[in-house]
Order: structure tokens, then C-alpha cells, then sequence
């Protein structure tokens, strides 16, 4: 029997609460009162006259325009792949840039990169559609007024002039800069005055990891994590899988080490204040406030070494102590005593130089809190001349950010007019990554390549460029890469003699390989491990969603739209509580509520988290921007529409004011907080409930059975069956005759449930490349959201501490599909490759084919969504139709991308092989859990892991026999196998 | 009194309906056939010259049919590998030629009205050098053979099977001016799709889908 599943606290009330179950079918009402047939009869006939009179007109005339000189390689109509870096956070994954005459209009991940190993994260998706912002600044800001290039440089240069001659400090306040090209420049910038300095600083800082490291290695530096080498992970309150660091290289690894294919099935164990989508994959999951994290962390390590430790620390540190070398601990806390154990317990484990190699470091993370909390000093207290701002927020992102105004010049290189743009006397704003040549080194020794793949389409001129014209060396960003490599890149590594090669190659890989110098680690010192005392109130946790991190992209629609992976909330952030602590102050979902601490106080909706802990809130960050400003008109213009925005015209609230500075290091945490009631209400967009595969509580049969859509196996029952073969067809009789017959190509997928951590990339890789309208957030509350692929998450087990499973839910691409058999006109229809074909043009948009589809797969366009912003429908991919209102619209298995290949191994004259088709959600995916192929192909990838032994399809009981099979998750330990759960 | 209004309505939407049928039912189309469109383009250039009398290949202009989803309207780069050295008609050369010859002086450049618009195009000077005082423009070709934005037709797949252009573009060698010939619906690309799956393409077979998403997505 399946674990009984539920989505949402409600559901799981119902399931338990089973009402009487009413003999009769529940009556829908009155038949509402209005046109009759006859009516309806003469409208029709109305209609058709009109369409007879409209037919009397010829088509617009459409113009074409040919090159006048046809740049050689370039043919229309066709897409060419560029070899990148990702811009949008600094973990900088390796890109392929799809661009389509002239414009870019997909972005991929890079499948040779040694650290993202092509997948690529919901935010890196995204971020192309900033490219195509109409918003963003277009050429440099003085004192609130346009300018031009020459201006502010002529201003600018006289007053760094006085500067230089008069001393006074001047500070460059980045984020994390790992280019050497860029380091490069704001050397030689500086160089120029007597108080010059960088200071780096992330908003989702890392700063105590590294100071840790200092103390305890001797070296600042971010150990570079290898999850793939690990047989057990430990993770404290570290969302490694969602947020933390560099997400898309943790998945791939994490999900490398769980493959139960391959009999290697690493066990992790997730200790943590909220439900992270960390959490919800973990094996054993502890729900710890971040002031007992501290003490059971302190246990582990005394157990490690040598102690003995019962009760959780003694389970941790017992399956540690399996994995000698062969196990990592990772924390995310700010805590720098913590972030000390975190090494003490992986170096007494001989993880270091295994796991963790501290020789060629992470680079992804350099913020150093310390120097920013001094700067923010400084400028308290008047001591700064210049401010530059690059590649940051602070008014946005920092409590007391506000300081950087007492500058006497702020200067901001935003490419948008955000917070610290409206701070700034001059805004010099940086292009978008697509527009700009750029490096990265997210490791030391691993350099990439950022490449321009279309024309500036705005005035902003590139970071350093800018830094270059005020050093008095004016030079083009791309000479300036060029140089940095020539003389800093190509010494450090052996392989190619001569630099015009190694560019060429590096150029067309993305990346090149070299050595790195980093400064040696010192031998370990072991620092005293004191037990900080907990807090017993309510805290405050501060923590980053997969989708906003900390509030960069915040202009962007698609990641506001995008359901949080854990509580499917989009469009606002909210205060999470665990359900025992609401109950005991009277809350329920959505009431608006008040949180306070220290003269501080935020107001917003409140969301039950199952498995969060008791003493803990949180609170996500990088909401409440003034990016959001831009969502006040989102949405479809009608009677009954409600803002997407808030009362405050934004989406959210910035919780940022509520971090703090505490020994040096940003902290997440607040202690002491009060949560109270205030009496109003704000229901959520949330989609959790939305297009639910599970019987309505009144429909369902008595005793209630749970449906089998999520399957679970244990490790111990996967070794069992694990070399079984299943038949690729079910064998359950059929009252349909046989009439599909299928060619040469028969299309399927497999969704590999145990490596599917729930991240969403798939999601909007979807909507870039099929077209998807964002909808707004009333839209969303009226359950009309678009997104082709929904990830369902479900609980089973206890609200305390549930375990969770996600679940991938597109169209089945059934054989026997019912959306099919009710469609009056015909749209939709059976294809001879085992598609099932949506055709937009003959759907007249009656719905019966949504009503019909057991998978709630098929969406509706209420409306024309607006495509007013014609900047913005550059991002449109042109093989893909825009649909119309009234038209129903799913999942396609990306057909275009299928047709593409088809053609093009026609026109090579061989057939077309397995992995040539990566559809949008697959390519994407950092844990590589979708495989999409031909079944009637020998040896393909999809064909084999359909006979998989894990292999089941949702639903299977109504054989609508769906081409879309599920690997069941493997769990070592089951929550209703009758074993023993959770300690 | 709602009902007589309907009715009134509905009769006049019928006598205009029938006088439309008979007034153009010769010229009738459905929305977007646009079967016979012949628009003027904004250079008269000659079909019935290029791909008739000096028979150049079609694929030489439109070189992008074999291995692109459209065929391309060929860039002017294209056009002056030849009109580099050829300036007018052949008639209109040989006249300059001998009215030379007969006033005792060098022949002048004779350029043709229509490849005068095209060196203006690109801005050439006299010398057919580009002029730096003048912007080039590309030219803003009329389309004739359009399909509807959520059809994908694909010259490739069709070129590489064997198709000829004249299948769908009719006789386009005979043609002074381009028409379109056949109605371009998707009955006739049915049609032809199953015709070639029964009897193959120049000898050789075929499979031409007639799946929906063989053109829609």
C-alpha cells in the first residue's frame, strides 16, 4: 500500500477527518439563466456573416528584408550556439548562448563545464529576459539626469583628479569579483590613489566559512565542496541543493552519488531551522532552532572525536565515523565558532584533501563581512570621499546600508534604477553579461570565458571599460580580456604554447583548464570548541528562496511566477511558522501578521510550514524591491483583476533591515523575536492546491485509498529487484482496439523521481523555450497559472517532521489519451510518434479536453496575456507559436525541437540518434533526472530506463498508458514500511 | 421587440452576405489565401530572365533552401557577384556601344534604372565603391508566399527530399513578376504530403508525415 500522501495541511485535516460519504452526486446549483440554444443559434449565425465579410480582405502585406552583405557562417533561420558564462549569481556556470538571427534567445548549460556539467538553475534561465528589459538604464544618470559618456567621464575624472592630488579615501564596493580581468583593472584603478581599496561582500555572505578557515588553516579560503566523492553528506542549516554557494555543481554532484544504478546511494542528513530543498531530499531530516544548532553540533564533533554522544548527535556522528574520508559536513551558518566545528569534525574525519580541497579553492564566494562592516563604519563617520558601487545593492541588501549616501560621490555601475542607483549622484550603468566580453574563475585554476552574443542594445558601457577610461587608459572590454589572458591566464597553464590557440580553444569550450597558485594551508589548528548557549525564544531566520536569492533579479516576472519548490508560494514572500507554534498563537494561513524585535517591525502574511522548527520563523530575503515597482500593471486588464503588487506598490518586503552584524559576520538570525496577530488578511498565490491529481475528499471511495502517484522503494527492496526487467508495455486488457501504429520513432520520457530535488529549473526552461505568458498574481490565485510543467511536492509521516517527495507533472503524452476522445473540433489529436498534439489553430477553446485529462497537465489562456513590451518579445523563441486567448495549450515534448532534428538527420541522410533531442526541462536539469528518447530505438537511454525495475507510470490503473514513465524514489528507510522513522 | 431586432439584424447580415457572394464570387478567398497576389516589389526584378533565359540555378540566389528552414531572400551581396559588371540590359549596352563607336568616344556606364535602385541599396558610387557619405538601406522585399505565424514550413526537410521549387512556387521562370500560384492551404500541403507518401518523390519513397505536429507547435 502507498504512503498516504498529502500537499497541503488542509488536505491532510481532510484525510484524517473523512466526512459522511453522501449517496447522491453533489448538485452543481441551478443551471444558470441566460441565451438559450436559439440564441446561441443566432449569435453563430451573426458571427458567420461577419467572418464573411471580413473574408473579403486580403492578408496585411508583409515586408521582408534580406541582408545587404551576408556575414559569412551566418544563414537566417538558423540557431548558433556560443559558449559562455553565466552572470547571474557568482557561482557562474558554463553557458551555451541559442542565439537566433542576431539575437539571443535561450540559454543552456554548458554539458562540458567541469563544475555545472550543462545543468543550469532556474535563475540562469531567467536571466536572459533581463537582456531584453525595456527598463533598464540606458545610459549614465547624473544627479538624476540623463547624461551622456563624455560628461560624467569629464566630472567624474576632475573630481578622482582632486582625490588623487588631495588623498582622501576612495572604496570600490563589490560583490563577489572572481574575474581577473576585472580584479585586474580595479588593481590598476586604485593603484592610482594613496587610500584606495575593495571591499567585496555577498548578501548572502559566506564570509565566516572562510574566516574559519583562516583560523583554522591559516589561508581565507572556500573550500571547493565535492558532493560527488561523498558517501555521507551532513548538512547544518547549509540549503546546498537550492541556494547555498553554487547549487548547480552541488546537485550534479549530490545526485552523482545517489544513482541506485550504480549501487553507490550516499546517505545525507539534513539538520535545519526551516524546510529547505535541501531538507526535503535528505534521508534524516532534524528540524534544530539555529541555538540548539550550535550544541548538536558540538556534540557530533566531541563524538567524532572520540566521545561518545547519544541520541542525534550519536546517529550523526556514528554514520560519520562509516565514512572516514568519504563523508563531508557542510554548514551554513555565519556562526564563525560554528563554521570552526564544521572543520574540526571534517578534518578529524580526514575529509580535507577528499571531499573538501582547500588546495584549488572555491572562488565563488570572497566577501569579506569584516571590511564591510569597517566600510560601513568609514562612511558613517563621514571618512569616505568616493564610493563606487559594482555588481551590488547595499541600500537594498544591508542593514544601515543606507550609509553608503554619506559618501561625498557615490558612484553605481546598476544596470537597472534600483535602490542604490536612486542613492547615487552618478549611475554608470554595466551592460547586460549577453552584451559584454568577461571571465570568470569560479575554482581557482578553472577560467571561463564570458562572450557577448548580441549588439549593446542600450548606451551602458561595461564595468570595466569604465574602470579603464578613469585609470587613464581607456581600452574595449574585449582587449582588456584579451590582455589579462595573454599575460596572466596563458603562463599558468602548460598545454597550448601558443595564446592565439589556447584563446580559440578556450573561446570555443567556454573554459580553459590552468593552474592556480593559491597560498598554502598551514596544518590544522584546533580551535577551542566553546558551546554557545541557546536562546529559548522565537527566532527569526533570514534565508534565500531558490528563485530570488537575494533580490537581484527581482525585476524579472518569470522567477516572481515560478512556485517556491517547497511552499509553491509565488509573487510575495511570507513568515513561515511550524504548525504547533501557529496553533499556539492562533494563526492560520494567509492571516497578516506582525513581527517585531529591538524597535524593529515587519508585517506580512503568515504560511504553516510542516517540518519546520518551533522556535524558529522565517522570512525570505530579496523581496520588497524597488525592481518590483514595475509588476503594478502585470496581469490581464479586466473588471475583477486585483494588483499584483502590494499595498506598498512592491512585491514583498525586504526583510534585509533584519540582518545584523555579530562578531564580524552578517548574520541570517534574530533572537528574541514576537509574531502577533494583526487581525488582517492576505491569502497567498499559492499553487500547491492547484490542479490536484487526488480524489476530492467528498468524491472518494470509503475507506479511503491513497492514489499511487508518488512510489517509493527502500534501498533494501531496490537490491532485491534491482536486476528485474520490466516489459515496456503494461499488460492490463484494453477496450480500445490497437489502432496506433507507430514508425520509426516513438517519443517517451523518464522522470528519475530519486534524483529530482525539486529546484524548478525545469520550469522556466520550459517557459523561455515554449513561450509561456506570466499571468500575474491574482491570475495565479484564480488557479490560471501557465507553467507547462508543474513539480508537485507531497508530505508523508508527521507534520513535526514530514518526508517529502517532488514530482515532475507534465503532459503524459497518453496513448489512450482522453483529452483526445472529447475534443469536439479535433484539436487535439494522436500523432504516428506517440505525441499527443495540442494544434492551436483548430482549438475553439470549449475545455472539455482539460476537464477529461487525469494529470491536470493542460492550461487555458483566459486571456491574451500582454505582449505590449516589444523589446520583451525578443525573447520569444520563433519556432514556437505565441497562442492566443481561448486556446488551450500543454506540454509538446518540445516538438520543435524534435521536428529541428528530425530535419536535420534527414538532410544528413541517417536517422536521428539517441540524445540528439534534449528537450528544454532535460538539458536544463542539474541533476540530470529526465531522460526523454525513442523508445522504438535499441540501447536508448529512455527505452532502458524504461524496463527499469523502479519504473512505474502515475495512475497506471486507468491505462491511459502515458509515454511518460517515473523511477520510484529509493529512500533508506521507508515512512510507512513499518520501519523505524525519524529516530 | 429584443427577438424583432435580432431578426432585423440577422436579415441584413443575409442580403449583405448575398450580395457579396454574388457580386465577388469570382474573387472569392478565404481569410489569408492569398492565391494570385502579384505585388509590385520595390525593384522589378525579372524571374522570367534570371531562372528562364540565363537559367542560373534557383539554389545560387537562394542558397539558404538546402540548409535553412527558409529559403532567404538572397543579400545584394549576392546580386553583385554578377551586377558588379553587368550594369544594364544587354541591349542597352550594345547601343551605348556602337552609338560610341559612331561619335568616336569611350562608351559610357550605362546603369539600368532597377539596378540603379540596387547600387543605391548599398551605396555605391560611380566606381561601384561604397560611398561614405551615404547610408546603405536594405531592401524591404514584398513577401508574396506567406504562411500563417503557426505553420513552420521548412525548406530543408522539403529540398533535401527532392521537391522541386515549382511544386509549390509554380513556374517562377516564366514569371515577370512573382505570383503566387497555388492557395497554400493546408488541404493542398495534405494533399501533396500524401500523394508523395504513395507514389514517392522522383522514384525514390517517401514518408511524408501528415501528423499535426509535423507543421504546428
Amino acid at each position: 500500500m502507498p504512503n498516504a500522501y498529502w500537499r497541503s495541511l488542509k488536505e491532510r485535516e481532510a484525510e484524517e477527518l473523512q466526512p459522511p460519504k453522501s449517496e447522491t452526486v453533489p448538485t452543481q446549483g441551478e443551471i444558470p439563466s441566460g441565451p438559450g440554444r436559439r440564441g446561441f443559434l443566432k449569435a453563430a449565425g451573426f458571427s458567420f456573416a461577419s467572418a464573411w465579410l471580413a473574408a473579403c480582405s486580403r492578408a496585411p502585406e508583409q515586408k521582408a528584408l534580406p541582408f545587404l552583405e551576408e556575414p559569412e557562417g551566418i544563414i537566417p533561420g538558423k540557431s548558433y550556439w556560443y559558449a559562455s558564462t553565466c552572470a547571474a549569481c557568482p557561482a557562474a556556470c558554463g553557458l551555451l548562448v541559442k542565439t537566433r538571427d542576431g539575437r539571443p534567445i535561450k540559454l543552456e548549460g554548458n554539458p562540458g563545464h567541469p563544475l555545472s556539467q550543462g545543468g543550469l538553475c532556474a535563475v540562469g534561465q531567467a536571466s536572459i529576459l533581463g537582456l531584453y528589459d525595456s527598463r533598464r538604464l540606458k545610459g549614465p544618470v547624473a544627479a538624476g539626469k540623463s547624461a551622456t559618456w563624455e560628461e560624467v567621464d569629464r566630472e567624474l575624472g576632475r573630481k578622482l583628479e582632486a582625490v588623487r592630488g588631495q588623498g582622501g579615501a576612495v572604496r570600490l564596493l563589490t560583490g563577489t569579483v572572481h574575474s581577473p580581468t576585472e580584479l585586474a583593472v580595479i588593481r590598476r584603478f586604485l593603484a592610482q590613489f594613496k587610500d584606495g581599496r575593495h571591499v567585496q561582500y555577498d548578501a548572502l555572505s559566506c564570509s565566516a566559512i572562510l574566516d574559519a578557515h583562516e583560523r583554522t588553516f591559516g589561508v581565507r579560503v572556500l573550500p571547493r565542496y565535492r558532493f560527488d566523492q561523498a558517501d555521507v553528506v551532513v548538512g547544518f542549516d547549509a540549503d546546498f541543493l537550492g541556494t547555498w554557494i553554487s547549487p548547480v555543481e552541488f546537485t550534479a554532484g549530490y545526485s552523482s552519488g545517489r544513482k541506485p544504478e550504480f549501487l553507490r546511494f550516499c546517505y545525507h542528513i539534513q539538520a535545519e531551522s526551516r524546510m529547505s530543498l535541501t531538507g526535503t531530499k535528505a534521508d534524516r531530516r532534524i528540524p534544530v532552532s539555529p541555538a540548539g544548532m550550535a550544541s548538536l553540533m558540538a556534540e557530533v564533533a566531541a563524538a567524532v572525536e572520540g566521545g561518545a554522544a547519544a541520541g542525534e548527535a550519536g546517529e550523526i556522528a556514528g554514520r560519520l565515523l562509516q565514512a572516514k574520508g568519504r563523508s563531508l559536513v557542510v554548514c551554513g551558518s555565519q556562526d564563525t565558532a560554528l563554521q570552526m566545528i564544521a572543520n574540526t569534525i571534517n578534518h578529524a574525519l580526514g575529509n580535507y584533501g577528499q571531499t573538501l580541497d582547500i588546495v584549488h579553492p572555491s572562488r565563488q564566494r570572497l566577501g569579506n563581512d569584516r571590511e564591510l562592516e569597517l566600510l560601513l563604519r568609514e562612511l558613517e563617520a563621514g571618512k569616505v570621499r568616493v564610493l563606487l558601487v559594482a555588481g551590488a545593492n547595499p541600500v537594498f541588501e544591508l542593514p544601515g546600508g543606507e550609509a553608503v549616501k554619506r559618501a561625498e560621490v557615490v558612484v553605481s555601475f546598476s544596470e537597472r534604477p534600483d535602490e542604490t542607483a536612486e542613492a547615487s549622484h552618478y549611475v554608470c550603468p554595466a551592460p547586460h553579461a549577453l552584451e559584454s566580453w568577461g571571465d570568470a574563475e569560479p575554482a581557482a585554476g578553472l577560467v571561463t570565458i564570458r562572450q557577448p552574443a548580441v549588439r549593446p542594445l542600450g548606451g551602458a558601457r561595461p564595468f570595466v571599460e569604465t574602470l579603464a577610461a578613469w585609470t587613464g587608459r581607456p581600452q574595449a572590454a574585449y582587449e582588456l580580456v584579451r590582455t589579462t589572458w595573454r599575460e596572466e591566464i596563458h603562463p599558468r597553464q602548460r598545454g597550448q604554447a601558443d595564446f592565439e590557440t589556447f584563446w580559440e580553444q578556450a573561446l570555443q569550450r567556454g573554459y580553459a583548464e590552468t593552474g592556480s597558485s593559491s597560498p598554502a594551508a598551514r596544518a590544522f589548528a584546533r580551535p577551542d570548541l566553546k558551546r554557545p548557549a541557546g536562546a529559548p525564544d522565537l527566532e527569526l531566520v533570514l534565508y534565500p528562496t531558490p528563485a530570488m536569492l537575494d533580490g537581484r533579479h527581482a525585476y524579472n516576472p518569470w522567477l516572481h511566477e515560478l512556485p517556491d519548490p517547497v511552499t509553491k508560494v509565488t509573487w510575495d514572500n511570507y513568515v513561515s511558522l511550524a504548525p504547533g507554534a501557529a496553533a499556539r498563537l492562533g494563526i492560520a494561513d494567509g492571516d497578516m501578521v506582525r513581527v517585531e524585535s529591538g524597535g524593529r517591525a515587519m508585517e506580512l502574511p503568515a504560511l504553516l510550514q510542516p517540518g519546520q522548527n518551533e522556535r524558529t520563523i522565517a522570512v525570505a530575503l530579496g523581496y520588497g524591491s524597488l525592481l518590483s515597482r514595475r509588476f503594478a500593471d502585470l496581469g490581464p486588464n479586466w473588471i475583477d483583476r486585483a494588483p499584483t503588487v502590494g499595498e506598498t506598490g512592491l512585491v514583498g518586503v525586504n526583510a534585509a533591515p533584519w540582518l545584523r552584524f555579530t562578531e564580524g559576520t552578517l548574520r541570517f538570525e534574530s533572537a528574541g523575536v514576537t509574531v502577533t496577530k494583526t487581525g488582517k488578511r492576505r491569502p497567498l498565490a499559492c499553487t500547491q492546491q492547484h490542479h490536484t491529481l487526488s480524489v476530492p475528499a467528498h468524491l472518494a471511495p470509503s475507506p479511503r485509498e491513497p492514489r499511487p502517484i508518488v512510489q517509493e522503494t527502500t534501498v533494501a527492496r531496490w537490491n532485491g529487484e534491482r536486476l528485474r526487467q520490466q516489459p515496456l508495455e503494461p499488460d492490463r486488457p484494453e477496450l480500445w482496439p490497437p489502432d496506433h501504429t507507430y514508425g520509426p520513432h516513438r517519443w517517451a520520457m523518464v522522470v528519475d523521481l530519486n534524483a529530482c530535488t525539486g529546484c524548478s529549473a525545469c520550469v522556466v526552461a520550459c517557459q523561455v523555450e515554449n513561450n509561456i505568458p506570466v499571468v500575474g498574481r491574482d491570475e495565479v490565485v484564480r488557479k490560471r497559472e501557465m507553467h507547462w510543467i508543474r513539480v508537485d511536492r507531497y508530505y508523508s509521516g508527521p507534520v513535526e517532521n514530514p518526508q517529502v517527495a517532488h514530482q515532475p507533472m507534465f503532459c503524459q503524452q497518453c496513448e489512450h489519451a482522453p483529452c483526445e476522445t472529447v475534443c469536439p473540433v479535433l484539436a487535439t489529436v494522436h500523432s504516428a510518434e506517440g505525441l499527443n498534439q495540442q494544434v492551436y489553430n483548430r482549438c475553439v477553446g470549449t475545455r472539455y479536453c482539460a476537464n477529461n485529462c487525469p494529470y491536470k497537465t493542460r492550461r487555458f489562456n483566459w486571456f491574451a496575456y500582454a505582449r505590449k513590451d516589444a523589446l520583451a518579445n525578443l525573447v520569444l523563441n520563433p519556432d514556437v507559436t505565441v497562442r492566443s486567448r481561448g486556446v488551450m495549450e500543454k506540454c509538446t515534448f518540445c516538438v520543435q525541437r524534435i521536428q529541428e532534428a528530425k530535419i536535420e538527420a534527414k538532410r544528413r541522410g541517417e536517422p536521428v540518434q539517441d540524445g540528439e533531442i534534449l528537450t528544454a526541462c532535460q538539458q536544463s536539469c542539474p541533476a540530470q533526472a529526465i531522460y526523454f528518447g525513442n523508445l522504438n530505438q535499441k540501447g536508448a537511454k529512455a527505452a532502458q530506463m524504461m524496463t527499469s525495475a523502479r519504473r512505474y507510470r502515475v495512475l497506471e490503473e486507468i491505462n491511459v498508458r502515458p509515454s511518460v514513465g517515473y523511477l520510484k524514489i529509493v529512500r533508506h528507510e521507508s515512512a510507512a514500511g513499518g520501519e523505524k522513522q525519524h529516530g | 421587440m429584443k427577438s424583432g431586432i435580432v431578426t432585423i439584424t440577422l436579415a441584413v447580415g443575409l442580403a449583405c452576405s448575398l450580395w457579396l457572394l454574388f457580386v465577388r464570387a469570382g474573387t472569392f478567398h478565404l481569410p489569408s489565401n492569398q492565391q494570385g497576389y502579384e505585388p509590385a516589389q520595390p525593384i522589378a526584378y525579372s524571374h522570367r530572365l534570371h531562372a528562364g533565359e540565363l537559367q542560373i540555378a534557383c539554389q545560387y540566389c537562394h542558397f539558404a533552401a538546402e540548409t535553412s528552414r527558409h529559403a532567404g531572400i538572397p543579400p545584394a551581396n549576392v546580386c553583385m557577384n554578377c551586377h558588379r559588371l553587368v550594369t544594364s540590359t544587354l541591349g542597352a549596352l550594345r547601343a551605348e556601344d556602337e552609338a560610341a563607336t559612331r561619335e568616336n568616344r569611350k562608351a559610357r556606364q550605362v546603369i539600368s534604372t532597377e539596378l540603379r535602385k540596387l547600387y543605391d541599396a548599398l551605396a555605391l558610387d560611380a566606381k561601384m565603391q561604397r560611398d561614405p557619405q551615404r547610408e546603405p538601406r536594405p531592401i524591404a522585399w514584398t513577401k508574396i508566399h506567406n504562411l500563417p505565424d503557426f505553420v513552420y514550413f521548412d525548406h530543408r526537410a522539403h529540398v533535401n527530399a527532392g521537391v522541386i521549387c515549382q511544386t509549390c512556387h509554380g513556374p517562377v521562370e516564366t514569371m515577370q513578376r512573382v505570383q503566387q500560384v497555388p492557395d497554400l492551404s493546408m488541404g493542398w500541403c495534405v494533399n501533396c504530403h500524401r500523394d508523395a507518401t504513395r507514389t514517392g518523390i522522383g522514384g525514390k519513397p517517401v514518408q511524408a508525415s501528415t501528423d499535426c505536429s509535423t507543421c504546428h507547435y
